[in-house]
Parts: structure tokens; sequence; C-alpha cells
């Protein structure tokens, strides 16, 4: 592997930026609940996720035949290109398609199977990153390295909008510039933060946008995976708070939709009809992308991840190398799950000798997820391939012929090369 | 001498362990954590190259075989003496010793001690005095020490009891940034390592303290090496400070 050096140079301006948006995240972490409530959170969240996580093969097979039978079609594709198809089918010939956040419409590469259409991102921080051709930077704050500034040049250069370099204008302006967009449109598409055994499908917000994107086009396209599946709506909103307290240090989020099946009505004799004010039809397209094998696997813990970014936030790599740290997800866990998804030798590309195993994920995480010892257990794997840094073998050789891991050294001088811990 | 070689031969002995890092390169360390844990009158031993490293970096590299032979290595050679209790002045090995080993090896029953706890309890029983400094300073946890650990409050006491000041990071004890360097990342990638560190550094210097101290000797030279404006010292060069322990 290459030297960091340039990585860590383009990123500066991420490292400045990040910060200051650490600290008011914290902040307002702090203020929603008190470290006690907090960890009572924790408590439950990781029993609901150890639980279904364990009752996975039963707790899927209810929830598909649930939604089923709530009249929402459930799809499920292998791997990303499957996916891709699939939804291609769904969207027909339809030109502008509106989409709110879903991580696993990244992680499937929905954009670029959509390129020779018109995909418009609402939520805002996704629309300022699509805007500017950037890439997101974070799983809840996409355009979290984005300034007032530069989003007013970018709207300036790109849509031509005179928009004053001030956050409120700024919205404003994207609120007016959305609505044409998502009345125009026939296919909407978001992810879900929790789908239930009993057939709903739950998703968390404040803007609004995906109220919007998930009923009023025709078509409603959830992409998701099987790992949002919990037993109940309770345990769902569970996984709600959770995802908002540490996704952006809220007690609650502004909006919580739990979609149990298209629109309809019965106000006309008592018949149930379909379509009434919100979408026709809603499709939820389940990918797994090798989490069949994680279930089965000392990954599994991964599945516990309720993509909130909280591992990112504190995490001293990601700071420094952003997206560089990972690769479809961000951090150690997109490292881990590169190894599945892409390959375990692709798991060392994407930095599984970054990790200097400090445990701010852990600790941060509220599911408590093992990060850390996961990123051991990777890099057992590698080594067990032969895959590690050259630094690494050496300090090994240097630990079996000399036991200490610098080798021959001359107390009090400095080694060439710092191994230890 | 003739002390020491009796010692070798007690059934019951404390190991000093000092730690590769300190042991090879910060002997300046190792002479300071000597001096003091001799001045709070605690009888101890130390193995010098009998000891091998314990395992930290070998298992965080995932060499998981490996880390179980030197375990049991050291396990032998800290049987054969009598070791019934390690005071070890290294965040990585504490945790190895006191987390890892119980795992690694079988029997495992030796007491572990990481330094901070052993001055700590020696000050606060009047057996060690703290010297009297006026400055102001602040405090990095090391990882394997804070997090890995929960050991967040003797350091803190410890520099409390020299009368220094101390003015704590918008990220400390739980959320205590990283310094970048552990777990193989400062020989596998320095320049990453050096760019964390700096990130650090930047936030001790916002708190406007004199001083960086941390109580890890990998977090020491990593900082050290990244840092203007704010002298960076390990917890030993701070109660050995001018003036000394009274």
């Amino acid at each position: 592997m290459e030297s960091l050096e340039k990585d860590l140079k383009e990123n500066e301006g991420f490292k400045k930026a990040i910060l200051p948006v650490l600290y008011s995240y914290k902040d307002k972490r702090d203020a929603a609940l008190s470290p006690e409530e907090r960890e009572k959170e924790r408590d439950a969240l990781r029993k609901i996720k150890e639980y279904s996580i364990e009752h996975m093969k039963e707790l899927k097979e209810r929830a598909v035949a649930s939604l089923m039978r709530n009249g929402i079609r459930v799809i499920e594709a292998k791997d990303s290109e499957d996916a891709r198809q699939e939804i291609l089918k769904i969207i027909g010939k339809e030109r502008l398609i509106i989409k709110a956040k879903s991580n696993t419409a990244s992680e499937i590469g929905l954009a670029k199977a959509l390129r020779n259409r018109e995909l418009i991102e609402t939520d805002l921080g996704d629309f300022l990153v699509q805007v500017s051709g950037d890439e997101e930077m974070h799983p809840v704050l996409p355009s979290i390295h984005l300034t007032p500034e530069m989003i007013a040049k970018t709207l300036r250069e790109k849509l031509g909008a005179d928009v004053k370099p001030e956050r409120e204008a700024i919205v404003a302006f994207v609120r007016v510039y959305l609505r044409e967009k998502i009345l125009k449109a026939k296919v909407g598409i978001t992810g879900a933060n929790a789908i239930t055994s009993d057939g709903s499908i739950v998703i968390l917000e404040n803007e609004g946008n995906i109220s919007l994107v998930s009923r009023i086009p025709d078509k409603h396209i959830v992409i998701s995976s099987f790992e949002k599946i919990v037993p109940s709506l309770e345990d769902a909103l569970h996984v709600v708070r959770c995802s908002a307290l540490y996704g952006t240090g809220q007690a609650f989020p502004s909006y919580v939709s739990i979609i149990s099946g298209p629109s309809k009505t019965a106000d006309i004799q008592n018949e149930i009809v379909i379509g009434a004010q919100g979408a026709k039809e809603v499709y939820l397209i389940l990918v797994d992308n090798g989490r069949s094998e994680m279930l089965n696997s000392e990954f599994k813990e991964l599945l516990y991840c309720i993509n909130c970014g909280a591992c990112l936030d504190f995490c001293p790599v990601y700071h420094n190398l952003a997206r560089r740290y990972g690769s479809k997800y961000l951090g150690a866990r997109g490292v881990i799950f590169s190894a599945f998804d892409e390959g375990l030798k692709d798991s060392f590309e994407h930095g599984a000798f970054f990790c200097a195993m400090c445990k701010a994920c852990s600790e941060n995480c509220p599911a408590r997820i093992d990060l850390p010892g996961m990123m051991r257990k990777l890099r057992q794997r590698l080594v067990e391939k032969g895959i590690e840094p050259l630094s690494a073998k050496e300090m090994i050789a240097n630990t079996e012929k000399f036991g200490n891991p610098f080798g021959e050294i001359k107390k009090g001088q400095m080694p060439g090369k710092l191994y230890c811990c | 001498m003739i002390k020491k070689l009796k010692n070798l031969f007690r059934t019951e002995n404390i190991l000093y362990y000092p730690g590769c890092l300190i042991k090879f390169v910060g002997t300046e360390l190792e002479e300071n954590y000597k001096k003091i844990l001799s001045a709070a009158g605690i009888d101890f031993i130390q193995l010098h190259e009998l000891e091998l490293c314990c395992g930290s970096p070998i298992l965080n590299a995932g060499h998981i075989r490996e880390a179980e032979e030197i375990a049991e290595k050291n396990f032998r050679v800290f049987k054969e003496h009598g070791i019934t209790k390690i005071i070890t002045s290294c965040p990585a090995c504490y945790k190895t010793f006191s987390q890892e080993y119980p795992k690694l090896v079988k029997g495992w029953n030796i007491e572990v001690e990481h330094i901070t706890k052993t001055i700590d309890s020696a000050i606060k029983a009047g057996k060690l005095k703290a010297p009297e400094l006026n400055t102001e300073v602040t405090y990095h946890d090391p990882c394997h020490l804070g997090r890995h650990s929960g050991i967040y409050d003797e350091p803190r006491s410890i520099i409390k009891a020299t009368g220094a000041k101390l003015r704590e990071m918008r990220l400390s004890r739980e959320n205590a940034l990283c310094c970048g360097a552990g777990s193989g990342v400062k020989s596998n990638y320095p320049e990453l390592a050096n760019a964390a560190a700096k990130e650090r550094v930047e936030m001790a210097k916002d708190t406007k303290a004199k001083m960086l101290v941390t109580t890890c000797p990998m977090c020491y030279y990593n900082l050290k090496e990244n840092a203007s404006g704010i002298e960076v010292v390990e917890l030993s060069q701070l109660l050995e400070k001018k003036g000394g322990r009274k």
C-alpha cells in the first residue's frame, strides 16, 4: 500500500470542519438525555438487536409474510446488481425519480444505475452533496464538510441561484426548489430504519422530505436489508430513538413514518380502494450483499448497526482520512463490511490496519458493537492469508527472535520504527 | 545486591514490569518510576531480559497463536520467580495482563496493577508525597488505560495532588480523542499516527494549559513528536520535576 500522505493532505479541510460539528453534536446529545438514561437506552437497544439477530431466520420469514399480506411487495436481492435490476424494473420508463436518504441505496450504487435519468436527492445534505458533485462524508450528516459559503457558491455555479451564504437562506431556497420536483415525480425511493416482523416499515426524519417522497409519488420503493428487522413496533421505536440520539443528538426526531401498506380508502361502501392520497404501490427491496454470510460468522454483531454514524464522530482515523477509511460504509464498520461485500483482500486496502483500536467507536455505539474486537478478528483472517503491513511482519519477527517488538536495540535510543502496543 | 538476590528466591514477589517501550526506549521514565516506587516503600523486583513483550502488539496485529506462545513463556518466568503481583507503567501491558492473559494462559492468577493506581494509593495513604507544582496542565487519557481499562481518576488524582491545576480538554475520559499511535498504526502508517497526534495536540493547546501530561509511553512519544507550543510530559516526569518529591 502506498503512503497515506496524499490522502491526509486531501482531507485537511475535512479534518478542520469536523471538530466544531462533533462538539455541537456531543453538546446536543449530552443535553438530550442524562448519562444514566442514555445507558438504559443502549442496554435496551443491545437486547433488541441481540434477540433479533439471534432469531433472524424466523423473524425474517414472519416479516416478509406480514408485509406481503399488508400489500407491500417484498423483493430479496442477493447482491447490488440484482437489486439495481429489480429497481429498474419497478421504475420502468419514468424519468424523474425523487429520493430520500438511504445508505443501502448508496451501498448498491443506485445513483450510477440511474445516471441517465433525473434522480433528485431530497435530503438537504444529500442534495447539497449531489449538486456539488461531491461524495457523502457521513451516514447522517453527508454534507458535514460544506460551509454556507461553499454551498452558496455551488448553488450559484450549478443552479444559477442567487442565494445568500446563510444557513436559513439556503434551506429556504432548497425547500422551494425541491417541492416542484417532488410534486411531479411518480417514483419515490427511501431507506428504512426498522422493519417489524408484523409488517411495518419505520422511517425517521427531521426534514419532512421522507414523508413527501414516500407519499406523493405513485410508487414508493424502500431499499433496505434484513438486519433492520425487529420483532415489534415498540422495538422499532426504540431503534428510532437511538438513531436520533446517536445520529444527531436529539431525544426524538421530528417525524416518524410507520408504513404498513399502500394508501387506501374504504370510504365508498366500505370496500377497499388502493391509492387515495399516498403511494399506490409500495416495494421493499432487501439487499443481502454478504449479510447472510456475516449472520453465520463471528462478525454477526456488525448487523446490530443502526447507521447512526456515532462511531465515526470520535474516530481519529476517520477525522484524518474521511472516505479513505472504509468503502461503501465508512470507518471500521465499513472496513469489516467490505470483507464480506467485496472480499477479504479488499478490506486490507480499505484500512484494516488503520484502526488504532482506541475503542472510541464502541464507547459511543448505541448498540455497543465491539468494532475493535472485530477488527482484530479481521486482521487475524488477513494474517492467515499472509496479508499484513510489512512493519507488522518485522514486529512479529523481532518479538520472536528478541522478545521485544523493536529487535536488537541500544537502550535509551529511539528505534527507526516505533512498533508497539 | 544481596537484597536483590534474596528477592529472587522469595516465594512472593511484586514485579515492576516497565513495558518494552519504557524498558528499551524510555529508560529515563523507568528510572523515574523505580525511584517513585521505592519512595513509596514498595518492595519490588525486576526481571529485565528474562521477561518478554506482553504480546499486546502481536495480538492487535492479528497473530493470536504467537501471542499465546509468548504469554505462556511469560507466565512460566513469572511463576519461576514467585511473582504474585505485577505493577506496570504501560497501559497496553496493563490491559493485556489483566484482560487478555486470563483468556490466553491456563491458570493465570497474578494480580495486575497499573502504576497510577499504586502511586495514587501511596499518596492517599501518606506514604508518598507529590511534588508541589504551580502550573496548569491538561491530561490525555491513554486508550488502553481509559476506555479499555476504566482508569480515569487515578492519574487525575495524582496530578491534583501536585497542586497543578487540571484543565480538561473538550474531549476527555470516555470520549478522549486517541493520539492515533496504537495497535501498530505508529509503525505501519506513521504519517497517519502523526496527523492524529497533531489534532490531539491542538485540542490540548485549546485548554491554554502549559503542559500536556499523559501516562502511556506510546502516547507520550507520539504526542511529543507532533507537538509545538505545549510541553508534553509523561506522568513520571511531572512527579520528578525540579524540586522533586518532598
